[in-house]
């Protein structure tokens, strides 16, 4: 058992608000299922010993620092500091359509909160049941059918030393309405974060979103992005993850209406002895879905990552179109990844593909460009960061591409090769 | 400029290089030839530091700087320059970044600022010029998808634009045609200066037609075992590297 869990669920207990039929029954299966062992499939690469014995504790949110800046993204910003809501949504005026509640004070939106919390986020993630059950701080947000919504809403979760925090974000994006959300999370000293995002996309609604878990150190992290996706709706995600002692992001993509569009683009980049696992799955319940997913990263020095990548095509599913590929480079000998696409077919006019590359710097290639006189560090980039740009430069915006390209190229510069 | 004493070197613990001595003055043009397997391409790897080409003795020094303390890109910095026999292919990196990068490491090394984008262009456009080469081959993966005369007409392309003090040429007319073997010979040619020196490394006497050599080295199991004036090569294109033994003569056949 996890003194960690025992303690989280000893906080769970107290809790009682409006969610508690969720709660109770997240608590629940807390309770009977325990701690996973290192033999549960979850968690057989990612060891959760940085939590396991944890003393759940809990900084001030003044404690916390700004939110990081993006130059000319002129997004509205939301800040959760250490877990708690620090931005006075009042404050703010939002774009037409787009109604916003503080899941602490939800009072009259307490119904549409319920209504979504918990219901696009599968049951079996243990984190997901763990800020469930004990999450109190949260947004939701609710964009009307039809509503376009063209600056971008960027949730930023700031975790500082001795944080334990849960905060959890709900989107409701109603028919033919279009928005852009960005999860923004960073820390890089001793601490326990969860953050759950779910998305309920109506028909041919469309969602630009990007989850940033920029968590190092002893920061450690666990969340999940979870869509539900109408008739017509689309999907355009881009995660990147750095990595931590423990850093971890489930995605989930349910295609619950036909002629859905899901694009989901993933980056990792790790260092030293770093590490973050990354699971997605893709669920096409329904005919006419379309999945493509690219996942790639760069692993240096003792860094670990983990992939794994699921398309299940239920028997109704037929004419899905689904491609899911992994794509590592190893910059060290000890550097490791376990990658593991999956897919599972039940239907049978579908079109699929799947696959896991990983390599090795390409030394005749480094050799041409060092004999030029071009400094090492920066050959490496030209040689290996190309196919990690590839993705960046697929992100549909431009503020959010021009700050992370250099943010990532400066990380992978320091970087140690072998 | 370039002196090398008694090189011993190996490649995997195999000998391939044993006891070269070769000392290349300003402005000189200096033939190496020789047969198949004699060493050649594992000459100009180790002067230029590649890994895995392990000198076991001797000296190398570049303008009196022990070339033996530095690495690929500071011997590059300090004025070499290798052209390839086989240019590598990198999709992915440009030509134009890759030479822009190049060309700013060597301005920095020599205490100048680098150039702005327009100011880069504009020589990497003369250079292209030069080599018969068509512009867009600069927007183009490095040598990615070009003919072997195009790579090899990149490689001189390179060689103008970094202006090296000592160019080494890596059978350098393999796999051209006539007129490409012109192209790059008028290159070539065209950086002689007085100053700059240049090592051939040629398995035939056709390119010594177009670059004049001021010596000519035959090369034969890791040694320098004749040196003469261009007259040499004349006499190697006609006779073959019989007169280095029987050996030598199975192997050409």
């Amino acid at each position: 058992m996890s003194q960690w869990l025992n303690q989280v669920i000893e906080q769970a207990k107290q809790v009682d608000d409006y969610l508690t039929p969720v709660r109770q029954q997240a608590l629940k299966t807390l309770q009977t299922e325990g701690w996973p062992s290192q033999r549960s499939e979850a968690w057989r690469f990612t060891p959760l010993t940085p939590v396991t014995n944890r003393e759940v504790q809990t900084a001030a949110a003044d404690q916390a620092g700004e939110a990081p800046e993006v130059a000319g993204l002129n997004a509205i910003d939301v800040v959760f500091a250490n877990g708690q809501l620090v931005t006075d949504l009042d404050n703010i005026s939002w774009p037409e359509g787009v109604t916003v509640t503080s899941l602490a004070e939800a009072g009259q939106h307490s119904d549409d909160v319920a209504a979504v919390f918990g219901q696009v986020k599968p049951q079996r993630h243990l984190f997901g049941l763990v800020n469930d059950a004990v999450c109190q701080q949260g947004i939701y947000i609710d964009i009307a059918d039809g509503a376009q919504v063209t600056m971008p809403i960027r949730i930023v979760n700031l975790a500082t030393q001795d944080t334990d925090a849960h905060t959890r974000v709900l989107v409701r994006l109603g028919k033919d309405a279009r928005a852009t959300v960005i999860e923004h999370g960073t820390g890089d000293a001793q601490s326990m974060t969860t953050a759950f995002a779910e998305y309920d996309i109506a028909a041919s609604a469309h969602l630009e979103h990007y989850r940033f878990a920029m968590f190092t150190g002893s920061a450690c992290h666990v969340g999940g992005s979870h869509f539900k996706l109408g008739d017509h709706a689309e999907l355009n995600s881009t995660l990147v993850g750095y990595g931590s002692q423990l850093s971890r992001v489930d995605v989930d993509i349910h295609h619950a209406g036909e002629f859905a569009d899901a694009k989901m683009n993933a980056i990792y980049l790790l260092a030293e002895g770093e590490l973050f696992d990354l699971h997605s799955t893709i669920e096409h319940a329904v005919p006419n879905g379309t999945t493509e997913e690219n996942a790639r990263g760069i692993i240096g020095d003792r860094a670990r990552a983990v992939f794994n990548g699921r398309i299940h095509i239920h028997r109704d599913a037929q004419k899905t179109l689904a491609e899911l590929n992994n794509r590592n480079l190893l910059l060290s000998r000890r550097a490791l990844i376990n990658t593991k696409p999956e897919l599972e077919i039940y239907a049978d006019d579908v079109k699929c593909a799947h696959g896991a590359t990983v390599a090795e710097i390409d030394e005749g290639a480094l050799y041409y460009l060092l004999t030029r006189g071009v400094p090492r560090s920066r050959a490496l980039i030209m040689l290996n960061f190309g196919f990690i740009r590839e993705l960046v430069n697929l992100m549909p915006n431009e503020a959010l591409r021009e700050w992370l390209l250099p943010v990532l190229s400066e990380r992978f510069a320091k970087m140690e090769v072998r | 400029m370039l002196k090398v004493k008694n090189l011993h070197a190996s490649v995997e613990d195999k000998a391939i290089i044993k006891g070269l001595n070769l000392e290349v003055n300003p402005g000189e043009v200096h033939a190496i030839m020789g047969p198949n397997g004699a060493g050649k391409s594992t000459l100009g790897y180790v002067l230029s530091g590649r890994d895995g080409y392990e000198v076991t003795d001797g000296d190398m020094t570049l303008n009196d700087a022990n070339l033996l303390d530095m690495e690929v890109e500071e011997r590059a910095r300090a004025g070499m320059f290798l052209a390839f026999q086989y240019p590598v292919e990198i999709p992915g990196v440009s030509n134009m970044e890759f030479m822009k990068e190049s060309v700013n490491a060597m301005r920095e090394e020599r205490g100048e600022d680098p150039l702005t984008a327009a100011e880069f262009l504009k020589k990497a456009k003369a250079a292209c010029k030069q080599v018969q080469l068509p512009l867009d081959f600069l927007k183009r993966g490095v040598n990615e998808g070009f003919s072997g005369g195009e790579k090899k007409r990149n490689e001189i392309m390179q060689m103008i634009l970094l202006e090296p003090s000592l160019c080494i040429l890596d059978e350098s007319d393999s796999g051209l045609d006539i007129d490409a073997l012109q192209v790059v010979a008028d290159g070539v040619n065209s950086q002689r200066d007085g100053k700059r020196s240049f090592i051939v490394v040629t398995h035939y006497q056709r390119l010594l037609d177009y670059i004049k050599p001021d010596f000519v080295h035959i090369l034969a199991d890791g040694e320098i075992v004749k040196s003469g004036d261009a007259s040499l090569a004349l006499e190697v294109e006609k006779h073959g590297y019989a007169f280095l033994g029987k050996k030598y003569e199975e192997a050409e056949a």
